[in-house]
């Protein structure tokens, strides 16, 4: 009789211990895809490296002599538990210290934990040999439970545990699946471990705390990782079809990171998107209609609304998760007034360019906040054509404003683009600002005529500007002073020389 | 084991293996599909076959019949309604637009032929004026310097190397060398050069060129043999230059006219250094121009009575080719056949003029009585095959480092001719999620007729396994998993090739000489494909009509 509870107390293990040993492989492989990105490489690469470890492990099992199998069985189910149920963990820490070589430690890491989870197989079914002579039953038994388990596994990984504990938590839980199996097999086998039962029970004890207080604190320091890599707590990250969107929250400062580059720090936004937004409402009297091109995170859209005149803005942005995150998250929507659910404002979800180009519609303010020209892909949105399309698309008085880089540290690319708006036929009135988290930051106001006054006051509420800074931006002392440079044709692409020149030589 | 345990775990096993293959067909990607286009294949082998056509269900009567409709075609088209002669009709051909032909591709479209047009330097002023009339060239139809509409001119960066695992810019591997600098020298005075009779050594159209001993001497040998003899030795300028010839004749540089080989250089001389492309290739200059002259398109002729007139107002086109050309004293009767390479119905059509714009070996078989146009023993130049492979592509490949995508792509050291990014002229902020690179490649490895007979016969898995040769080198085998169609267009009878003597051909010369009721307007008029010949010989041909 004992012979048999024994035995079910195994199989049973063997189907827990064969869940944890695919788990882990699972978590490995796809944590290295979702940071790394990559993903058959280094998916395939994973995998394959943990079934050789297998191997090994399996090898190395003869080594342990018969009289140890059941002793070291649950050592070794102690140690998946610890290596196992922290590798996600470390793994994104690795990841948050930029300094770690993180696919020479991931590699390690699936080699040493695949070495130890192929002993286990091995060591039950010696076990399980030692306590009953009928081997094909045994056989037959083990590898059934084992493959079992790893299905079970394989769908609940993706499809529950990934989704709601998440990566870290779902490897500590395995990992306290295992050493729950070495405490149980500890206990049916208490007669036979004799004096080493209660030094085994005590080790695993410690283990289990370390991974229930690992897997309580899992979340905290997964965003402490995270943090570290972009400065400040994480408190949303996404990877979009076009890109990767990282908000960070450190006090009253939230920022977003798109693909890891600041695109607004809430301390300072103010600054920028006044100074794009209310140069080129104030010159219109009355603007209706206003359309922006980029701007998802609706914090110009923002501005455009203060505006009691304005009746319609069209926002064009590709991104649908963007603009999705900026209008329902609360503490987005707290920064951006709301502005994109407003009555007002319609959310186009199109490349603007592609857009530009079969939209019939005139507005009366323009504005343009595209990514800076760091690739000749994007420096054709700088380009005369680009221009005339937009210009097309304003109405009669109507003006544009374009961000257009750093007139300091990019004078040459800030110029081109000035020049660039004038080749297109248009007047233009450059501008620039200081934002602490960009540096002095230039847009470039322009439009079909030249009619041009400073405002004496200002239709709306501001944070930052007056009329007098509104008037003081307009002004470029000597170090930022107009450069002769060519424009931005299509066929050459200056743009993206001048602008990879001027910040090669800020970023020496 | 008893069944019911037995039968329990053969359950669990095919479930396992069950999952693991649907995962690994999941991961798989799935082999793009294949088609292999010949165009005008069916048409010429019926044109081959068929030794009498069935009696024409009708006859019609028209004033002026243009039959073909590639470049050379719809330039002469253009041309007569340019000078208020709109009373004309044009059989299309087997393929719609030639060698300019395009196809579309989900949102994009992409060439099977031509991809672009090199910027018409001022002795070509027809093409220039014809850019014009299309509102490419903006202004300065005259001058060194003409404005072009900037989103017709190739998009920086225009070319890029595949040297060493990396790419660079431009064409010519590392720094220029000491050959190399020697022969853009010699270049650049050769470019000013003028012959004897005060004409410039090298023009486009070659017709302007300077004919004299020099011109002659060069005719009569190889561009290897060339170089060879100005101690041009540099491996990267050799290998340079041998792709140019690969790339505008079909042949590599010991297969072509030194002259042809200089020509490609010498011959333009604009400040501006670009081509002219599109997305779809010179299938845009093709609509455009039927959109200005306000080509109707028709699905077949008119019904009518017998022996009716065709009187247009505005030009007309059916897609209909010529399977017998006879003139006679008072017309040109032309008997007409579906495009499709069906033998029924055709059509006889007395026309009063007629353009023959179908390539010449295509010409030599249906007009009767060839040899009183052409002159006795056929002199055709050899016409060499291409392989054009569109690859649909549902997401962009991973890059080598180095300089980012360009419009055409090539690597060092490939006997074939590197790839075109259809999508590289877009605007788009971001990138588009689907595009076409179009492939090049020639056979210069084999001669023309062989070369011919192995893109008929050679399987679709060849010809997809030669076609990608380039993109596989670039992309390794991860290319397939974001292929998720190929056409293969093979056409066998691509364009002439120039070699050595080319410029002498008496056959050539009596054809451009000609003029009659029927005339002949097609780049291999000049003995080799190029627009602005084709365009040369389209315009003047309407001329010598309206003439008459």
């Amino acid at each position: 009789m004992t012979s048999i509870r024994l035995n079910r107390t195994l199989v049973i293990s063997v189907f827990v211990v064969a869940s944890c040993g695919l788990a882990y492989e699972l978590i490995m492989a796809a944590l290295a895809s979702y940071l790394l990105g990559d993903s058959i490489l280094l998916f395939s690469s994973v995998i394959g490296l943990y079934l050789f470890a297998m191997g090994v492990g399996a090898h190395v099992s003869k080594y342990i002599a018969d009289q140890d199998a059941l002793a070291r069985f649950i050592e070794i189910e102690l140690l998946v538990g610890v290596m196992g149920g922290l590798s996600a963990l470390g793994l994104f820490v690795a990841f948050g210290l930029a300094a770690a070589p993180f696919r020479t430690l991931l590699y390690a890491m699936v080699l040493l934990t695949g070495t130890v989870v192929g002993m286990e197989i091995p060591l039950v079914m010696r076990i399980l040999n030692q306590q009953q002579a009928d081997f094909r039953e045994l056989v037959s038994r083990v590898l059934t439970f084992d493959y079992m388990g790893a299905l079970a596994v394989s769908l609940l990984f993706p499809l529950v545990l990934a989704p709601h504990l998440g990566m870290a938590r779902s490897a500590l839980l395995f990992g306290i699946l295992n050493v729950l199996v070495a405490m149980v097999t500890a206990r049916a086998f208490r007669a036979q471990l004799g004096k080493r039962y209660a030094a085994l029970q005590g080790r695993a004890g410690t283990v289990l705390l370390i991974l229930a207080g690992a897997f309580v604190l899992a979340n905290r320091i997964v965003a402490a990782a995270e943090e570290h890599y972009f400065g400040d707590p994480v408190v949303y990250s996404r990877s979009t079809p076009y890109q990767r969107l990282v908000v960070t929250r450190w006090k009253d400062d939230t920022r977003l990171f798109l693909n890891g580059n600041l695109q607004f720090s809430s301390r300072d936004e103010a600054r920028y998107h006044e100074a794009l937004v209310l140069p080129a409402m104030e010159q219109v009297k009355d603007a209706r209609t206003v359309l922006i091109l980029g701007g998802g995170d609706g914090l110009a859209a923002r501005e455009v609304l203060k505006y009691p005149s304005v009746q319609a803005v069209t926002l064009v942005d590709l991104d649908a998760q963007m603009t999705q995150l900026f209008s329902q998250s609360r503490t987005l929507t707290a920064l951006n007034h709301g502005s994109l659910a407003d009555a007002r404002l319609r959310v186009v979800n199109e490349d603007a360019a592609k857009w530009l180009e079969t939209a019939p519609e005139q507005y009366d303010v323009i504005l343009i906040d595209f990514p800076d020209p760091s690739s000749f892909a994007l420096g054709k949105l700088y380009s005369v054509p680009m221009y005339r399309l937009a210009a097309r698309h304003l109405a009669p008085g109507g003006r544009m404003a374009v961000q257009s880089t750093s007139p300091y540290f990019a004078p040459n690319a800030f110029w081109c683009i000035e020049a660039t708006l004038r080749a297109a036929g248009l007047h233009t009135w450059p501008y620039h600002i200081y934002v602490p988290s960009f540096g002095e930051w230039g847009f470039i106001l322009a439009g079909a005529d030249d009619a041009f006054a400073l405002p004496a006051t200002l239709r709306v509420n501001t944070r930052f500007l007056s009329p007098e800074e509104l008037a003081a931006m307009f002004r470029f002392p000597a170090d930022m002073a107009r450069r002769e440079v060519e424009p931005n044709f299509l066929n050459t692409q200056k743009l993206v020389q001048y602008f990879e020149q001027d910040w090669g030589e800020v970023m020496r | 084991m008893n069944r019911r345990e037995f039968l329990r775990h053969a359950a669990w096993g095919s479930l396992c293996a069950g999952t693991a293959a649907g995962g690994y067909a999941w991961l798989r990607p799935t082999p793009p599909t294949v088609s292999v286009i010949r165009p005008g294949l069916p048409a010429g082998h019926l044109l081959r076959d068929a030794a009498d056509w069935p009696q024409p269900a009708r006859t019609l009567h028209c004033e002026t019949l243009i039959l073909g409709s590639g470049a050379a075609a719809l330039c002469a088209a253009w041309h007569l309604v340019r000078n208020g002669q709109s009373n004309f009709l044009l059989a299309e051909g087997p393929e719609r637009n030639g060698n300019n032909a395009a196809r579309p591709y989900g949102e994009i479209a992409a060439p099977t032929g031509a991809h672009y047009l090199a910027l018409p330097s001022r002795e070509s002023t027809q093409v220039r004026q014809l850019l014009h009339a299309l509102g490419i060239l903006q202004d300065g139809v005259e001058s060194d310097a003409p404005a072009y509409r900037e989103t017709d001119l190739v998009f920086a960066p225009e070319s890029r190397l595949y040297y060493q695992n990396r790419w660079q810019d431009g064409l010519l591997p590392e720094a220029p060398d000491a050959d190399t600098r020697r022969f853009f020298a010699l270049v650049a005075r050769l470019k000013r050069a003028r012959g004897r009779d005060g004409r410039k050594r090298f023009a486009i159209p070659l017709a302007l060129s300077s004919s004299d001993a020099a011109r002659e001497a060069l005719d009569a040998q190889t561009f290897a043999r060339w170089l060879d003899a100005q101690g041009l030795h540099s491996p990267a300028l050799r290998w340079y230059l041998d792709y140019c010839c690969r790339d505008d004749y079909g042949q590599g540089a010991d297969k072509i006219s030194a002259f042809a080989g200089l020509h490609y250089f010498c011959a333009r001389n604009n400040a501006q250094d670009a081509v002219l492309t599109w997305p779809e290739g010179l299938g845009h200059i093709s609509e455009a121009i039927r959109r200005q002259i306000r080509l109707q398109e028709w699905r077949a002729l008119p019904d009518g009575e017998d022996h009716a007139t065709l009187r247009l107002s505005t030009p007309a086109s059916v897609p209909m080719m010529a399977v017998a050309v006879e003139e006679n004293a008072d017309d040109v009767a032309v008997l007409l056949a579906p495009a499709d390479g069906r033998r029924a119905p055709t059509v006889r059509l007395l026309a009063r003029r007629v353009i023959c714009a179908m390539p010449l070996q295509v010409a030599a078989r249906i007009v009767r009585g060839f040899a009183r146009y052409a002159g006795e023993g056929l002199q055709l130049p050899p016409v060499v095959p291409w392989l054009v492979a569109n690859f649909h592509l549902c997401r962009f490949p991973a890059e080598a480092p180095g300089m980012e995508r360009a419009w055409d792509n090539v690597v060092y050291g490939s006997p074939h001719l590197g790839y075109v990014i259809a999508t590289h002229q877009l605007l788009r902020v971001a990138r588009p999620r689907e595009t076409v690179f179009t492939a090049y490649t020639t056979v210069p490895d084999l001669p023309p007729a062989q070369a011919r007979r192995w893109l008929l016969e050679a399987g679709d898995d060849a010809l997809l396994e030669y076609a990608a040769r380039d993109l596989l080198a670039v992309y390794g085998k991860r290319f397939w998993w974001s292929v998720q169609h190929v056409d293969l267009i093979a056409r066998a009878h691509a364009m002439p090739s120039p070699e050595p003597g080319y410029l002498n051909n008496a056959m050539l010369a009596r054809l451009r000489a000609h003029a009659s009721r029927l005339v002949f307007a097609h780049s291999d008029l000049s003995g080799y494909s190029v627009f602005e010949e084709a365009c040369h010989h389209g315009v003047r041909a309407a001329q010598r009509l309206l003439a008459m």
